[in-house]
């Protein structure tokens, strides 16, 4: 027996009917919890669009990461941190430092701005076919766009490093 | 001919039918899917309380009809059905008496990737490892909900434990499962099992099988691992709250959790369905599994509880970085040629 055929638009409209009523929802609700629940639901509707763009890995990695990391990361923060603590940190940073902290930050999006300038025209022409292997993925990364991977790199590092700082407590 | 969406009633009758009718379907109803899970959850109940007893020098369940008091689940079931479920004062009604159902549909949607033998697989999905640990990884939140949602001090506690747990544990196990993918060259588990025709992983990658092991104990809290649940010191842990009907199906999402850990080390280790052909394949993948289910169960009546501090640390300094070095002995092992008389 063949496959059902569902119609795509359906299917598309219903993904972003969901996506877009939970991030509505995550914004307007009064319980963060609540909040924290119907991200969880627009997260898994982004995965629904990936698995539609025939991207399954992508898809599952976003459920994994999105729904199973991100998600209970804001419940730790909801259910941990005490609403004063929360008050406290409405505090901006002394004038001198972020001051600093700007200029870095601008610094680094010029150099990045920079080298994908300078990259660009190396890209291949035609982007991979939709359904790659899972397999395939890391060679066709490194090979054909390793700039790009490099600048997902120095930007991951970028924010290992703010994590570190705002993690470190002056003992 | 089956239209979608149909229009006259003559189509709707036929799209049914063609649903009903289905390989898929069947399999979904039947063998992988919803009958077999729910006998295997019940058969587990009894099985853990007769093997406990036994390791106690107990008898255990005796009474309830057949051998050895197997119809004790039912009456089980039977009574925590009849029994009123009390909502405590003041808790989220709606979050409290659906989180539980949601805890047994992501319990059982990974067995459509888990193949029971060659063909008797629901969904052969390319990314089947990741997406049993997608819907796995959707666990600690759900199950903080739930107590958060109880509105109570010793589920809150239990709580965040069950969280602190499974997420620190939860990377060691991708990890561990890595190599395994690595060996395999595929996240297709029926790809994984057909790689293990001549040789189970569980010989080249034992040091992975053994962080896996570790840290699906401590994922399915069982002891010594079972903190989120410490009867002395918090009741019950996280569904200290939950009575009658809502215990029941929570206690069926950790069962079935269970069964799935158990069938995931019988896929990604023991060569999942692989064995001498006399006996049907379906039937070799089960009783590893159940092997498997023992041995995740024999320390409950064996070890003390460890410390969470020392849980913690265990996972994060210790198992981390075992899994870890573990990946780069299998590609050293595999890039060698070592294992090359085996195919990998």
């Amino acid at each position: 027996m063949d496959a059902i055929s569902v119609p795509p638009d359906a299917i598309f409209i219903s993904l972003a009917a969901v996506t877009l009523i939970a991030a509505i929802l995550a914004l307007q609700a009064r319980e963060l919890i609540y909040g924290a629940i119907a991200l969880g639901i627009s997260f898994i509707g982004i995965a629904g669009f990936f698995a539609f763009l025939d991207a399954p890995y992508l898809a599952m990695l976003q459920i994994a990461i999105y729904v199973g990391a991100v998600v209970v990361l804001i419940l730790f923060t909801i259910m941990l941190v005490r609403r004063e603590a929360l008050d406290e940190l409405q505090e901006r940073p002394e004038g001198g430092e972020g001051a600093v902290g700007l200029w870095l930050a601008g610094l680094l999006a010029v150099a990045i701005a920079g080298v994908a300038a300078l990259a660009a025209p190396q890209l291949p022409a035609e982007p991979p076919p939709a359904n790659l292997p899972v397999a395939n993925l890391g060679p066709v990364l490194a090979t054909e766009y390793p700039v790009p991977l490099l600048i997902l790199a120095l930007l991951m590092s970028a924010a290992l490093l703010g994590a570190l700082i705002l993690a470190k407590v002056e003992r | 001919m089956v239209v979608f969406p149909p229009t006259t009633p003559d189509e709707l009758v036929s799209l049914i039918v063609a649903i009903i009718t289905s390989r898929e379907f069947i399999r979904i109803i039947c063998f992988p899917g919803f009958i077999h899970l729910t006998l295997v959850v019940i058969f587990l109940t009894w099985y853990e309380r007769k093997l406990l007893a036994r390791i106690q020098l107990r008898i255990g369940p005796l009474y309830a009809g057949g051998p050895g008091g197997i119809l004790q689940p039912l009456a089980d079931g039977v009574k925590l059905i009849f029994k009123e479920v009390m909502i405590p004062y003041k808790a989220d009604k709606p979050l409290f008496i659906w989180i539980p159902l949601f805890l047994v549909f992501f319990a059982a949607v990974p067995f459509a990737v888990i193949p029971f033998g060659q063909n008797w697989v629901i969904a052969n999905l390319d990314v089947g490892l990741v997406f049993v640990f997608a819907m796995t990884a959707l666990f600690p939140s759900l199950i903080l909900i739930f107590a958060w949602a109880s509105n109570s001090k010793y589920p809150f506690l239990g709580g965040l434990r069950s969280l602190f747990q499974q997420v620190a544990y939860e990377i060691p196990m991708w990890i561990s499962a890595l190599s395994v993918a690595m060996l395999a060259g595929s996240l297709n588990l029926v790809d994984i099992v057909d790689a293990q025709s001549k040789i189970w992983f569980i010989v080249p990658a034992f040091l992975s099988f053994i962080v896996f092991f570790i840290s699906i104990m401590a994922e399915l809290e069982r002891l010594p691992f079972d903190l989120p649940e410490a009867e002395p010191e918090l009741v019950a842990g996280w569904f200290t709250e939950s009575s009658g009907a809502i215990f029941m199906v929570i206690f069926m999402a950790l069962y079935m959790k269970l069964y799935l850990m158990s069938a995931l080390t019988t896929v990604l280790f023991l060569g999942g369905w692989w064995g001498p052909a006399f006996i049907p394949q379906p039937v070799w993948f089960i009783v590893k599994t159940l092997v498997v289910a023992s041995f995740i169960i024999i320390p409950r009546g064996v070890y003390p509880r460890v410390r969470v501090d020392l849980l913690l640390r265990a996972g994060w300094t210790r198992l981390l970085i075992i899994a870890l070095a573990n990946v780069f002995l299998t590609a050293f092992l595999l890039t060698s040629g070592v294992l090359k008389p085996w195919g990998l």
